[in-house]
């Protein structure tokens, strides 16, 4: 399942990238990319049949460009909305992912984004149920997600969706 | 003719978003009126005449779902046009706000796709604000 679970993940965040940021990610990361630090990161809660939490992070040099290309470059200086412009990446991904993942007929509730300076364990002992990691111009994007309870759940609805 | 539009989104980017959508769109807008939830967005149509709203799902106080449920029993905004504007995917939840006659628009959205749908709900075409020659553009500079 891991598999297809990353695949949807890469899927939902590049097209979110591409239609909401107009930035291109790339499968591989260059050196100079994965020199760039992880400095930015949000976090997207939900709650339905499954629980559990969306963390992207993204290098903080993408910030200006991500803000620019979805508010015009008069906004895209301004740090809150650098932040409030991840934000909504991270909410649309969510918002994509689940559906994918999870099936149409499932009802979830997206809690509200949430920029993070800590540390982003998502919780004591967790791994990530998947991740994608993607190059974007100067720096990276890594996406995960984390499943704190549902998954047995997952497992009973998974398979008619999983071949989308 | 030019539309009030009202738009409620938790989002403060989300607005500018599609603000800025609407500015490009070429659509004639009179005023832009903004709620961050829908106990703000209610307020709004209750002081200010609306003719369009765009509708976030997901949003704390009062979800979309419950705004359009209280517009829809209010004589005064019961015909009023709707577009929901969320990555809202369940399509139960979904069925039940296009059954209270609320179009879709699922984020991320082209610009086009916002306009076209504009201009469905609010029954008018391309070709009466327009002219015949932009009927068939659907390209933005955006």
């Amino acid at each position: 399942m891991s598999n297809i679970t990353d695949q949807l993940l890469r899927q939902a965040t590049a097209s979110t990238f591409e239609e909401l940021a107009f930035l291109f990610p790339e499968d591989e990361c260059s050196e100079s990319q994965l020199a760039v630090p992880l400095d930015a990161t949000v976090t997207v809660d939900f709650h339905g049949p499954m629980r559990g939490r969306l963390v992207l992070r993204v290098s903080s040099c993408l910030l200006p460009a991500i803000a620019a290309n979805m508010l015009g470059e008069t906004e895209s200086q301004k740090v809150p909305l650098q932040r409030d412009a991840l934000g909504e990446m991270t909410n649309v991904v969510c918002g994509n992912l689940l559906p994918a993942l999870a099936g149409a007929d499932a009802v979830f509730r997206l809690d509200a984004p949430q920029w993070r300076t800590d540390a982003i364990d998502a919780r004591d002992g967790d791994s990530p149920l998947a991740t994608a990691v993607f190059g974007v111009e100067a720096g990276r994007v890594d996406a995960q997600l984390f499943v704190f309870s549902g998954l047995e759940w997952l497992e009973t609805v998974r398979s008619p969706h999983a071949i989308a | 003719m030019a539309f009030n539009v009202l738009i409620v989104d938790d989002s403060a980017v989300m607005r500018a978003m599609i603000v800025r959508t609407l500015k490009l769109s070429g659509l004639p807008i009179a005023a832009i009126y903004e709620a961050s939830h829908g106990e703000d967005g209610l307020r709004t149509l209750n002081d200010e005449w609306v003719d369009l709203l765009l509708l976030d799902v997901n949003m704390p106080v009062m979800n979309g779902e419950e705004m359009l449920r209280r517009i829809r029993a209010e004589e005064r905004t019961r015909d009023l046009a709707v577009i929901i504007v969320s990555t809202e995917g369940s399509e139960t939840r979904l069925a039940a706000l296009q059954a209270m006659g609320a179009a879709i628009v699922h984020k991320p959205f082209p610009p086009e796709v916002l306009r076209d749908t504009i201009l469905q709900v609010t029954g008018v075409t391309d070709v009466e604000y327009y002219g015949s020659a932009a009927a068939t553009g659907d390209s933005f500079d955006f």
